[in-house]
């Protein structure tokens, strides 16, 4: 791994604040860079004509009516309704106006927008070429907005947008995002063919007709762990149809990345992961949100990665018998299906790879170790103790934006007072919340476990915490494997090399990666490990270096999903055959009783860890109606076990207010 | 989390295309988001329940010449259900059939040759697609439409009937069977609709290895119809008049249609190239078809490209077209489609005789101003035409009332020498009638005169109920036949009376004294003409009349050739017509034919032995060579 560069961010706001007005800026004259030439542009309502008129869209509908009768004009009027809901629109003085209004919050909320100006600009000079696909992180509402506005600050066309029905059917705000590019997208589309059939051709006509970016996020939705998630692959085969139909010469992937100082929804995601489910979005709700904007965020991170030539990606797209068809009704073969798979995966690396550091991120990682260590820190130690992480990451080949660590700390204690504080000593703290009293109502929407108010009081705050330590984890994760696996006794590359993949395989779920870049990966991770004394090499065996620092903190890294692994491999296997959701609650439950890391009680991570035993075969999956049941394979079962168990770091932590560096803050009685 | 797993679905369709291809019911016609049109076909897949085993056609459809008077049954075609008061009397005349004694119909058989398939091997086909190996199912799968197969088929005398019958429903099972046939060694025949006049459907009589049917009824889906393009994918064994529906129904048409359009198929169409009565408009099947997809034994042939023409070597596609089955099953086509015509017009012309007639035909086809369809009848079609007059609503017909007057004493035309010209126009309304005046004034040049467009319609109309008369003839002991050439313009007028007198002469050689002959002009060229002759006589007192009947009509081929015409417009060759191949082909051309069954059929597999294949027995030969030395 190698050092990376030092980038430099901008921020993007800032101009507003001091020379032009708000005003000024979203009034001028706009003329924006398209994606690519073409000899006639069409307009959003042109485009709804040519999918309402494609020849796919007839041959569905004929093909339709042949097999289950109906009238072919009352399918197309459905066609036309759907495309209604669906289509994109451009208004220009809406787009004014919403920018106006986005600045506004954005000032409200006392937040920059740093952005890694030289690839943008690098990107705008490269268009014109091809469609271009921006396909960002996806933490937060924010994120379309924020792409929204960094092109229109760049001169880039406003990229097309695939929002969720949610926002459609809220008040005002739904049209206005329909007219600054957002078209809507309905997240089931099983049952329903003709839509299914409909979006496919619109997203298809959009990437080869529209000569504006593309914008839709690869995770499918929000990541409520603030780490990458597996991506979904509609939407993506969707949108390179063009490329393997050959109607373009290429498709441009441009990854970014967005990392938040504060994540407006860190609250809630820390509810979800232990089952408070989160409420419907509405215009109300978004208003009441609003008030509580009038805060300070911090800043955002915009990191635009290197584009990506999914042609040369994939080096060759042999022609296919697909060709022999009228290029609308072209659709993946199984093998292209694979490759945009591969594209994906590839994708969410890329964007891993933009991650930035923010002082969220590093201050997350000190306090979760000061925490674990159970040891409370000085002011001045947390500067030193982030220091130190900012050289650990950049050797691990993290970007970190950061040159007044003082300064921003400062800052940071701001944007997050209400999850941490500097106590009367001047010593970092983490505040628990308040005891709160669970309605029955809550209580009956409640996915998971009912947890204690204690439990939850203590939690909350963790898991909140823990969403700034995940964007990181990636980094860490791999050469901890190694570490804990020499740290059982010494041992060969090639002893290690299966249980690191195994050990890897158990956790693809909680740690997104690509099996195929694996072995580079293994190997980087080893040299790293020798080369920062995290473990050493002798005689051709692996020993256990000398510098305890590194080691602990890769150790605690890592500790919460194995702990969460082998609680469910543990649950699972006593029950030998269990529904998804018994194991849920069951691991959860043990998990709360046994005192462990509060990330061990979120469900996602519980799930990740079920579906991770299900690929090593411990766990076979079977579909019931209602529920996924898992049976239980013993002999692997038993194999997975003792692998987790023997490289299973052995901490004894508090994590409730008896914890010295927990602020205890539960007297005052809520009701949720 | 839940949240996630729901997106999932929005990878709509990409599954679907990695079906295993092992999976018996193809997928295509389940699948609710492709873009298949599953056709639900007049043609059951027991042909018997509804066709008639024994002859030609629907069974509820026939001519009945006992009792009072004459008629069709039925209710399929325009004449049916009504009384033909003319036949009788024309059909004494003509061939004194007696029409006291009861037709002679067959009784259906009820023994049949215990099949050779091997169970296993049986039981691997039904691992791939429906399999039957019903007597009743081979029978009718044994043979096509030939004066021969008919009369097998009514004396249930058939030295081999197939083993088995298969249906695949897709390319993919077509390719398995292929692959089993191969592994297995069994031979395959492919099967669309059995209307070959050439013997070529026909189960080859010495076949020692176990033979199965290749169905192709089941593979009737549209794959795709792209309006913009004008073109349709459609699997191969599509039926003529299913496909002409489906098109019609949306606005379109094919426009290929060859008299037995009503059952004969897509697939059979390109391995016999086929001619349709509009040509004119939409071309020969050649012309219509932009690509075809081929299982041979030794893989998919088909282009990579779907492009309206090509420069690259000799095109495979047409020899894929013709190849009578012996080369693989032809599974899916692109076709050529086209808008329906706003206007669709007949019309006719009297000629005073046949040489007017052709000479007029020329002239047309060198101005290119052929509509749609025009043929040229000669006197005793015209009058048999007559005879099939109904009593009701055809006020218009020829020679009736003022009309007759007209024509024979004004014009002063013989009615013992007068021709019909039937014309079929299609397009906008100004574009028929420019060409109905053209037409007009040219065949004035040459003696001709309108005569309505009643009479042109009726003759389009008979065209379907004319297959249907052989098997009538045949319950009264007359044998009758058709038999086809094309001729180069020069030549027409000499080859269809040296034809004709040829006949006469055998005719008269053997003492048959009630015949009839008669030939018309149904498709031209650039380059010259189709002609069809059609011979029927009374055999009541031959022991073999087919025999006689082949004697007769392979000289009346001889004579063709002779006189200059071909060996078929389009019937194809089969093994009726094998003794002419070689020298039409030349013995290189004979070769190249051998060299393209070594290439794709090494083993014969498919081996109908039609053409100069009937000697072809695969690499045994060269087995035998090696072994000698
Ligand atoms: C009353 C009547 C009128 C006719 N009129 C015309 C006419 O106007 N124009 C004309 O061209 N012909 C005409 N014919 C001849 C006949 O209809 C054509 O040859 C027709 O193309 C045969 O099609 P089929 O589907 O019936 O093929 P079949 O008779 O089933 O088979 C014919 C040959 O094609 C092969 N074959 C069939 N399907 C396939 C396939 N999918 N792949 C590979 N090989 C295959 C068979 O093995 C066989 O060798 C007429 C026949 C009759 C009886």
């Amino acid at each position: 791994m190698k050092m990376s560069e030092v980038v430099e961010f901008r921020d993007i706001l800032l101009a507003r604040k001091m020379e032009s007005g708000i005003f000024q800026f979203m009034t001028r004259a706009w003329h924006p860079l398209r994606t690519f030439n073409m000899d006639k542009y069409y307009s959003p309502q042109e485009l709804k004509g040519m999918v309402l008129d494609s020849v796919y869209l007839d041959s569905f509908i004929e093909a339709e009516t042949a097999r289950n009768g109906g009238c072919k004009v009352k399918l197309k009027k459905e066609v036309m309704n759907y495309l209604e809901e669906m289509c994109l629109d451009k208004k220009m003085h809406v787009i004014r106006w919403m920018g106006i209004a986005f600045l506004k919050i954005s000032f409200m909320m006392k937040i920059g927008i740093f952005v890694n100006e030289p690839a943008v600009l690098k990107l705008r000079s490269s268009m014109k070429t091809n469609p271009i696909l921006f396909l960002p992180t996806h933490r937060s509402y924010a994120d379309f907005c924020l792409m929204t506005y960094l092109c229109y600050h760049y001169d880039i066309d406003l990229p097309a947008v695939a929002a969720g029905m949610d926002f459609y059917s809220m008040a005002v705000v739904g049209k206005a995002m329909r007219e600054t590019g957002a078209f809507y997208i309905r997240r089931t589309l099983a049952g329903d063919h003709l839509y299914a059939a409909t979006l496919k051709q619109y997203v298809r006509t959009l990437v080869s007709k529209y000569p504006s970016p593309i914008e839709f996020f690869l995770e499918g939705t929000r990541s409520r762990s603030n780490k990458s998630l597996p991506p979904k692959y509609g939407m993506l085969s969707m949108s390179l149809v063009p490329l393997f139909a050959r109607e373009v010469s290429d498709i441009t992937i441009v990854p970014v990345n967005l990392s938040y100082d504060r994540l407006m929804e860190h609250g809630l995601f820390a509810y979800e992961h232990v089952g408070v489910p989160k409420p419907k979005e509405s215009t109300g709700g978004l208003l009441k949100s609003l008030y509580s904007l009038n805060d300070h965020y911090g800043n955002i991170y915009i990191n635009i990665g290197t584009p990506l030539s999914v042609k040369s990606y994939l080096n060759n797209i042999p022609n296919t018998n697909e060709m022999l068809k009228p290029v609308d009704l072209q659709q993946l073969t199984p093998e292209q299906f694979k490759q945009v798979q591969s594209v994906a995966n590839r994708v969410i690396i890329l964007q891993q790879k933009c991650t930035v550091a923010t002082i969220s991120n590093l201050l997350a990682l000190v306090l979760m170790s000061s925490l674990i260590e159970n040891r409370l820190l000085s002011l001045d130690e947390v500067l030193s103790q982030v220091e130190w992480m900012i050289t650990v990451l950049r050797t691990l080949g993290a970007t970190v934006f950061e040159n007044d660590v003082r300064g921003n700390v400062n800052r940071i204690l701001v944007v997050h007072s209400k999850m941490v504080k500097l106590d009367k000593e001047r010593r970092l703290r983490l505040l628990s919340g308040t005891l709160m009293d669970v309605s029955r109502d809550v209580q009956k929407k409640m996915k998971g476990h009912i947890l204690k108010a204690e439990t939850m009081a203590t939690a909350i705050p963790i898991i909140q915490l823990q969403l700034y330590v995940n964007p990181i984890l990636h980094y860490l994760v791999p050469p901890a494997i190694v570490l804990l696996i020499v740290l059982r006794r010494p041992i060969t590359k090639d002893e290690l090399s299966s249980d690191y993949h195994q050990i890897r395989k158990l956790l693809r779920h909680e740690f997104f990666h690509i099996e195929e870049t694996e072995e580079k990966t293994l190997a980087e991770s080893i040299d790293y490990c020798i080369q920062n004394n995290i473990i050493a090499s002798v005689d051709g065996q692996l020993v256990p270096g000398s510098d305890e620092r590194l080691q602990f903190l890769l150790k605690w890294s890592i500790w919460p999903a194995l702990t969460t692994l082998s609680l469910a491999a543990d649950i699972t296997t006593e029950q030998v055959n269990c529904g998804h959701k018994q194991a849920l609650k069951l691991v959860q439950e043990r998990a709360e009783r046994s005192g462990c890391h509060p990330y061990c009680l979120s469900l996602e991570s519980i799930g990740n860890c079920l579906q991770g035993l299900v690929l090593g075969r411990a766990l076979i999956k079977q579909k019931d109606t209602a529920d996924t049941i898992y049976q239980l394979s013993p002999e692997v079962m038993e194999k997975c076990q003792h692998l987790i168990n023997t490289v299973q770091p052995k901490f004894k932590v508090a994590f409730d207010v008896s914890n010295s560096v927990i602020l205890d803050n539960t007297h005052v009685l809520c009701r949720l | 989390m839940s949240q996630n797993a729901n997106n999932d679905n929005i990878r709509t369709g990409d599954k679907k295309n990695s079906s295993s291809a092992t999976t018996k019911r193809s997928e295509i016609n389940n699948n609710s988001d492709s873009t298949v049109i599953k056709v639900k076909s007049v043609i059951p897949r027991r042909r018997q329940d509804i066709l008639k085993w024994y002859g030609w056609g629907y069974k509820d459809s026939m001519f009945q010449l006992d009792g009072d008077v004459a008629y069709f049954t039925g209710n399929r075609y325009l004449i049916a259900g009504k009384s033909l008061p003319h036949l009788q009397n024309w059909a004494y005349e003509n061939f004194k059939v007696d029409l006291k004694k009861p037709p002679k119909i067959p009784e259906m058989p009820t023994s049949f040759p215990e099949t050779r398939l091997p169970a296993d091997i049986r039981q691997e086909l039904e691992g791939i697609a429906s399999v039957s190996v019903d007597g009743m199912d081979r029978l009718i799968r044994a043979h096509g439409q030939t004066l021969k197969d008919i009369s097998d088929l009514r004396g249930n005398k058939f030295p081999r009937i197939p083993d088995a019958v298969i249906w695949p429903e897709s390319h993919e099972q077509v390719e398995q069977i292929v692959k089993c046939a191969s592994k297995h060694g069994f031979v395959i025949i492919p099967f669309g609709g059995g209307t070959s006049v050439s013997g070529a459907v026909t189960c080859p009589p010495k076949e020692q290895r176990p033979i199965v049917v290749l169905d192709t009824s089941d593979m009737n889906s549209i794959l795709w119809l792209d309006k913009e393009q004008l073109l349709a994918r459609v699997q191969a064994g599509i039926i003529g008049q299913d496909l002409e529906r489906e098109m019609r129904a949306r606005g379109f048409t094919v426009g290929h249609e060859p008299d037995s359009y009503e059952f004969s198929t897509l697939g059979g169409w390109v391995a016999t190239r086929a001619s349709g009565m509009k040509k004119n408009t939409y071309g020969n099947i050649e012309d219509l078809i932009v690509q075809t997809k081929v299982v041979t034994a030794r893989g998919v042939l088909e282009k990579s490209c779907r492009v309206p023409r090509i420069s690259c070597g000799p095109e495979f596609e047409h020899i894929v077209m013709g190849s009578e089955g012996c080369l693989g099953v032809v599974t899916e086509v692109t076709l050529k489609i086209r808008p329906l015509p706003p206007v669709v017009q007949y019309g006719s012309l009297v000629f005073p005789d046949w040489d007017s007639g052709v000479q007029f035909e020329r002239e047309v086809a060198r101005q290119r101003l052929q509509p749609s369809s025009i043929r040229l009848m000669d006197n005793e079609q015209f009058r048999f035409g007559q005879a099939l007059k109904t009593e009701s609503s055809w006020g218009g017909v020829f020679l009736d009332g003022l009309k007759r007057i007209y024509i024979t004493r004004i014009k002063g035309f013989d009615p013992t020498k007068l021709c019909v010209v039937t014309l079929l126009m299609e397009g906008t309304a100004e574009d028929v009638a420019e060409r109905e005046k053209k037409l007009n004034s040219i065949a004035a040049q040459f003696g001709g005169i309108p005569a309505g467009a009643e009479n042109g319609e009726r003759g389009y109309t008979l065209t379907f109920v004319i297959a249907y008369l052989r098997d009538v003839a045949m319950e009264y002991g007359i044998v009758a036949e058709s038999f086809e050439t094309s001729v180069p313009w020069d030549r027409t007028a000499a080859l269809c009376s040296r034809v004709k007198r040829r006949i006469r002469d055998e005719c008269a050689a053997r003492g048959i004294q009630h015949y009839l002959i008669s030939c018309r002009l149904t498709q031209t060229y650039d380059a010259g003409c189709c002609i069809y002759f059609y011979f029927a006589h009374n055999s009541e007192k031959f022991i073999d009349p087919v025999a006689t009947y082949e004697e007769i009509e392979e000289a009346a081929r001889d004579e063709i050739i002779a006189s200059g015409g071909s060996i078929s417009h389009h019937h194809g060759v089969g093994k009726l017509r094998k003794k002419w191949y070689t020298d039409t082909v030349s013995e290189p051309g004979r070769q190249l034919l051998l060299a393209a069954k070594r290439a794709l059929d090494p083993d014969n597999i498919f081996a109908l032995r039609n053409m100069a294949l009937d000697e072809y027995d695969g690499d045994q030969e060269d087995i035998g060579i090696k072994s000698k030395l």
